[in-house]
């Protein structure tokens, strides 16, 4: 990931080219009058300029009276800001959310100038619409939903029937056994009344009609059950190979895919799309083939029983397809209307039963019964809506279809009667009418079908195209000594706002590094990347000189271990969990891992002892008991580099005391980052580092930074005073051991 | 505070001031909405250049007449979510909602995915559009559109 432009430039306007002696060239969005328009923001070496639309300036400032300059966040957009030297503080540009990062850069830019150092920022042309279609895209330079090739989706998803080409293969000429079947009983039927019911003689080919139709029967039947056993086998084969795809895919995404979305929307590409790609592969396809060649089929031998009558029973046909597609769309949206209401209705519901309590302790149940009753209204009259709808274009069509019979009755009946058409072809028309119009009404939903089955594709495929965290690169292998080297690192969940703005430091092997601020400060960021759960957006992370961004990630990652405020245990034993960081230890090396994190003598208290089963998410223990198993996991997967989260806040004192002593021991010639509320966990740190606003404001052991009257010791001061005032005397707590001020 | 007595003003043009009474002043104000949604216009919080509130004012309009100006044309420069006033066209397609529309800040295209997050009603007829870049758009009465407008808003949501 460079982040130094291409000759330290760059234009973000489209279509423009930098001109000669600009730096920096970006179009914002909201003009001077706070209409939305254009404004350009210009920075050359020696000043910033915005240009209106008519290329009038209407703000400049040299670079040399700017101190700083930033994006100050507005609700709706942005707005940049400079600080002069002489303390004003000047907007230069609003900008809407759609160009705020771009514009945060900038600001970086403009101060890495006023600082005198080489401009060094990333201000690639985004795409924000598709080149193809000029729609605006959801994500900027991300894939155009309209655009999107179906055929490949389709082959790809395809691809999915690679293993079982040869049950895809019979399942295939099963439907055109089955079509073939369908259309031999009328056949016969016709058959059987010209060649015997109307001559009233030739009683032999009764029985060898009747022995044709009973062997059809028999085929039928093994067809069926054939075709049958091959769904449910493709079904099952396929739906579970396109889970296990989506869900390795999901398993190697980066964090920020997390961060994004919610685990519910995460856990419904495995579940829900998966289903309408599977349903789709295995129902749809064959319904629509063999329905599709069932039509086919029964028009041709339509035509060749007697083209008039063919032509003048299929003429509502088009009628009933018109109507289905015309209906469909307005009905398939009022259906996701249901959707949507029904998924309203289960949030309500959840919501007031999960908080039945504080229901009942306020007495709000009339008023959350209204509330119910509301969302229970909606639901009620969108289903009626829907409902009066369908009906309506079902009666449509089905008259339309009956239309059909009548007209074989009409035109056909004409015909008999005038001897232009025998009983039996009569009948043959007659019987495969019903066969082709109840397909037919299903036509238009497969459009609809095939349109699910597509985004659930598309879903599915951006998951698994997604942007992977690098796991499989050939990044070199470092057995780790432990010196960690932040160097100029900045870092921003949301681009337009860093929360890190230049951190550098190094810590020695063996190290324990506490990390002290208020909340925001920039603390759990700094973890996140030493994690290296995100990369840094500017400056380089270092471990024993590397570049982490050179360092194989899984390897990495084995040889760091973390100790959070709430750890996460899985559903199984303490045996179990403890032995996750190290699969295939010995119970031996599990029993010792306890004993180190202080948890065996608890264990043992347990009637199960080590195969006590934890329950959901570690669940069935304490906060202290999951603290301490996770300490002894921390401790069996020997990392050498460790980061406690805030590992002792939410405990007692005679627990914490025990998880104190626990990760003295784990900490012991590893190099070790932790954030502590209570400073007690960082009395024994080598070095703190104070961080304020993103910047290290501080960094010097616990007795040089309160010698120093610096940030830490009025932090320190601030603490005391609290203590005071929650009534803490001096001996209960030694000197810091309290909770930040937040 | 009586809020006669504040006196805000522009000075220099970028930079919003108050002064209250002959006691005080201060050189960097940020007017602040409490509630924008739920109580637009009403609850105007000022505060100073450390986040600290200097005072909550229930209507801005009791402020004296040149003060609320400068309050608006403020507000103006900070908010800058949008109202909008009608849509031209609004169409689903492939699990995206594609807008047209124009607001009180002109017209505008945008995108929002996921309706069932970012279209939210905040009251019966009270709707918030947030599109896929985190910009707000706002509906303060659906009924009161046009009906094209109303009909695009039924049809997709």
């Amino acid at each position: 990931m460079g982040q130094v432009l291409s000759e330290n430039t760059s234009s973000a306007e489209p279509g423009r080219a930098l001109e000669s002696g600009e730096l920096i060239r970006l179009e914002a969005d909201i003009a001077a009058d706070g209409r939305y328009g254009k404004r350009i923001l210009v920075v050359d070496a020696d000043r910033v300029r915005v240009l209106d639309a008519d290329d009038v300036v209407s703000f400049e400032i040299p670079i040399a009276d700017i101190k700083t300059a930033r994006n100050e966040q507005l609700p709706g957009g942005g707005r940049l800001e400079v600080t002069t030297t002489s303390g004003a503080i000047l907007p230069v540009v609003s900008y809407s959310h759609t160009v705020a990062a771009k514009f945060s850069e900038a600001a970086r830019g403009i101060e890495q100038l006023a600082k005198g150092e080489p401009l060094s920022i990333n201000l690639k042309q985004q795409q924000i619409r598709c080149p193809k279609c000029s729609r605006l895209l959801p994500e900027a330079d991300g894939i155009c939903p309209a655009c999107v090739n179906r055929g490949k989706t389709l082959l790809r998803i395809a691809g999915f029937l690679k293993p079982y080409k040869k049950q895809a293969l019979l399942l295939a000429t099963c439907s055109l056994a089955t079509t073939i079947i369908n259309l031999a009983p009328p056949y016969i039927q016709g058959e059987l009344i010209d060649g015997v019911l109307r001559t009233g003689r030739n009683v032999e080919r009764l029985w060898s009609l009747m022995g044709v139709w009973l062997g059809v029967l028999v085929a039928a039947v093994v067809v069926q059950i054939l075709q049958g056993r091959l769904i449910a086998f493709l079904a099952g084969n396929i739906a579970a190979d396109l889970r296990s795809a989506v869900y390795r895919a999901i398993e190697f995404l980066q964090i920020a895919y997390f961060d994004k979305k919610q685990v519910g929307a995460i856990a419904s590409r495995v579940t829900s799309d998966t289903d309408r790609v599977w349903g789709f592969l295995v129902d749809g396809l064959p319904y629509l083939a063999t329905n599709g060649l069932l039509v086919i089929g029964i028009a041709t031998v339509l035509f060749f029983v007697n083209p008039v009558l063919a032509a003048a029973v299929l003429a509502p046909i088009p009628i009933v397809l018109l109507i289905s597609v015309l209906f469909w769309k307005p009905l398939s949206q009022m259906f996701h209307k249901v959707g949507q209401k029904w998924a309203r209705f289960h949030m309500h519901l959840n919501e007031s039963l999960s908080g039945i309590r504080v229901v009942k302790v306020f007495a709000k149940e009339d008023h959350e019964y209204a509330k119910f009753g509301k969302r229970n209204r909606e639901l009620r009259d969108s289903g009626v809506s829907v409902d009066a709808r369908w009906y309506s274009m079902f009666g449509a069509m089905s008259f339309f279809t009956s239309l059909g019979t009548l007209i074989n009755w009409t035109v056909g009946g004409y015909m008999v009667y005038r001897g232009t058409l025998s009983l039996g072809d009569f009948w043959k028309v007659n019987a495969y009418l019903m066969l082709v119009y109840g397909p037919l009404q299903w036509f238009a939903q497969l459009n609809h079908w095939f349109s699910r089955a597509m985004a659930g594709a598309e879903r599915i495929f951006e998951v698994v195209d997604s942007e992977k965290e690098n796991y499989k690169d050939e990044g070199q292998r470092l057995d780790i000594v432990g010196e960690v080297e932040f160097d100029g690192v900045r870092f921003g969940y949301d681009k337009s706002n860093p929360v890190l703005k230049g951190i550098t430091f190094t810590a020695q092997p063996g190290e324990m590094i506490g990390l002290v601020g208020k909340s925001g400060a920039g603390k759990s960021t700094t973890i996140n990347l030493i994690c290296r759960f995100y990369e840094p957006d500017a400056g380089t992370i270092r471990i024993d000189g590397v570049d982490t961004r050179d360092i194989a990630l899984q390897d990495m990652r084995h040889q760091v271990g973390v100790v959070l405020q709430e750890p996460f245990l899985f559903n199984g034993t303490i045996a179990e969990n403890i032995a996750y960081g190290k699969p295939g230890a010995s119970f031996e090396e599990v029993i010792e891992a306890a004993r180190a994190a202080n948890a065996h003598h608890f264990v043992l208290g347990k009637p199960d002892g080590y195969d006590t089963m934890v329950g959901e998410r570690g669940a069935k223990l304490s906060g202290g008991e999951r603290q301490r198993i996770s300490i002894a996991r921390a401790i069996l997967h020997n990392p050498r580099i460790l980061i406690l989260d805030e590992a002792t806040s939410s405990v007692d004192v005679e627990t914490e005391k025990q998880i104190q002593e626990a990760i003295g021991r784990l900490i012991e010639g590893r190099t070790t980052f932790a954030i502590a509320h209570r400073l007690s966990t960082l009395r024994n740190a080598s070095r703190l580092i104070v961080l304020e606003k993103g910047e290290i404001a501080e960094i010097g052991t616990h007795a040089e930074l309160m010698e120093k009257q610096g940030v830490f010791s009025n932090l320190v001061k601030t603490q005391s005073a609290i203590n005071e005032i929650v009534g803490y005397s001096e001996g209960d707590e030694p000197e810091g051991e309290v909770d930040w001020p937040e | 505070m009586n809020p006669q007595t504040l006196c805000l003003f522009h000075a220099p043009e970028d930079r919003f001031r108050l002064t209250v009474g002959e006691e005080k002043s201060y050189v960097t104000v940020k007017p602040v909405w409490s509630a924008p949604l739920s109580h637009p216009g009403r609850y105007l919080s000022l505060v100073d250049g450390k986040g600290e509130e200097i005072v909550m004012l229930a209507d801005p309009k009791e402020l004296p007449a040149e003060s609320h100006r400068s309050l608006e044309l403020e507000l103006k420069r900070r908010y800058l979510t949008s109202t909008i006033l009608s849509i031209d066209h609004a169409k689903v397609e492939f699990g995206a909602t594609y807008w047209t529309v124009r607001t009180d800040r002109g017209s505008r295209d945008f995108v929002t995915q996921s309706l069932q997050e970012n279209a939210q009603w905040l009251g019966e007829n009270h709707l918030l559009l947030v599109d896929v870049d985190g910009n707000r758009f706002e509906i303060p009465d659906v009924t009161a559109l046009d009906e094209t407008s109303r009909h695009f808003v039924e049809t997709i949501l």
